[in-house]
């Protein structure tokens, strides 16, 4: 049976070369839902800690305003972490995995964007 | 429903959820709490220990209090009260998800922190709940995990829902962010981690992280209790500037006697 995130979260499988995606809670960890392959989404404990993380250092280094986006790239891969705006409530994250022989990074991230706007719909 | 031979919690509630169970757990101890299943799977838990969904809904001021009591109205049964919340628009469907599951994440967390009691099963009650709810096993996993964590992070967990920050000395490096400005506000030295996060609103998992967190980065600190057995301080306040002109309370002798009270000799009134 399908939940409200799962099926919120599906539509990301339409932006060409995302192959998973989870909805993470930024500050526990839980992973509150996945579409697509769980284990190139990311692990939802190990996505908030590297998050928080980078979100603290540059804070340390004079940045200003909250985290929006994380983007590691390996050879084969994109993993984009993503903050999902929240009218009440500790953040979330979204990440995904992309494959980066069928994903154009700046588009993805541009639709990734727009769609996590409406993620909790 | 047939009698349980689990040994524990965790164990009953995998039981259950082989049977397909539809109803209550009411677990008693220190917080102990009420665990709503369905078809065996975790819809709902509360606890005195964490703050639920509707308590995190309205103390985060997601829905207003007046928009809730007319969506209660509308709808008095909690099994519905969900859907209508969405269909009215005063929640997502995703978010309300979101929020249901991390409450019961919380309360098992919440709960597993005291001394564990006993259980008995009854029919089930309408509640608000995830849909359709969270697999026991990963409840007892991530549960775990958490527990694990804090320990290695601060110590025993049951230690640090009792201790009372204050404000810490610290100089902050760099913004403060917004939800550790909102914690640094309620710290004060009487609140604990459970206080904190039913006065924000917030999981008290997530509270007790941030609160390690700040503790690390010298935005608060622990306060050492000066009573070692926790007893409340009876000592006499002073208001500030009073104590220069009428001087110090005076100090009794350990070598005087106590004044002892006289009898009246039998003596009858009246």
């Amino acid at each position: 049976m399908s939940t409200a995130v799962e099926a919120s979260l599906a539509r990301f499988l339409d932006s060409p070369g995302v192959t998973g995606v989870a909805l993470v809670d930024a500050v526990t960890g839980l992973t509150y839902g996945v579409a697509g392959d769980t284990a190139e989404a990311g692990d939802g404990q190990e996505s908030s800690e590297f998050a928080a993380l980078v979100a603290e250092r540059l804070g340390r280094a004079g940045a200003e305003g909250e985290l929006e986006s994380v983007v590691t790239t390996s050879v084969r891969r994109h993993q984009v972490l993503l903050a999902v705006g929240r009218p009440a409530g500790d953040p979330l994250l979204l990440t995904a995995g992309l494959d980066r022989d069928r994903a154009n990074l700046a588009l993805a991230a541009r639709s990734m964007g727009d769609l996590a706007g409406e993620v909790l719909a | 429903m047939k009698a349980s031979v689990a040994r524990n919690l965790p164990a009953l509630l995998l039981e259950l959820r082989e049977e397909g169970f539809s109803g209550t757990v009411r677990v008693s101890g220190t917080p102990g709490g009420t665990i709503h299943l369905r078809d065996g799977l975790v819809g709902a838990a509360e606890t005195p220990g964490a703050p639920t969904a509707t308590s995190t809904l309205l103390t985060s001021g997601r829905i207003g209090d007046e928009a809730w009591l007319a969506a209660c109205a509308a709808q008095p049964d909690p099994d519905l009260l969900g859907e209508h919340l969405v269909a009215d628009g005063l929640v997502g469907g995703a978010e309300l998800e979101v929020i249901c599951t991390a409450a019961v994440f919380d309360a098992a967390f919440a709960m597993s922190l005291g001394a564990p009691g006993g259980w008995e099963l009854s029919d089930r009650e309408p509640a608000l709940r995830a849909r359709p709810g969270v697999e026991p096993r990963r409840l007892t996993d991530e549960t775990t995990r958490r527990i694990s964590l804090l320990s290695r992070l601060w110590g025993p967990p049951g230690e640090l829902a009792r201790v009372r920050p204050v404000p810490g000395t610290g100089v902050v490096e760099g913004p403060l962010s917004g939800r550790h400005e909102d914690i640094l506000n309620q710290v004060n030295g009487r609140r604990t981690a459970r206080d904190i996060a039913f006065a924000l609103g917030r999981g008290l998992y997530a509270v007790m992280l941030d609160l390690v967190r700040m503790e690390t980065l010298g935005l608060l600190r622990w306060e050492t209790p000066t009573v070692p057995d926790g007893r409340p301080s009876t000592a006499p306040r002073v208001p500030p500037g009073r104590t220069t002109a009428a001087g110090p309370p005076p100090v009794p002798s350990r070598t005087e006697p106590l004044p002892r009270r006289k009898p009246r000799g039998g003596e009858k009134g009246g």
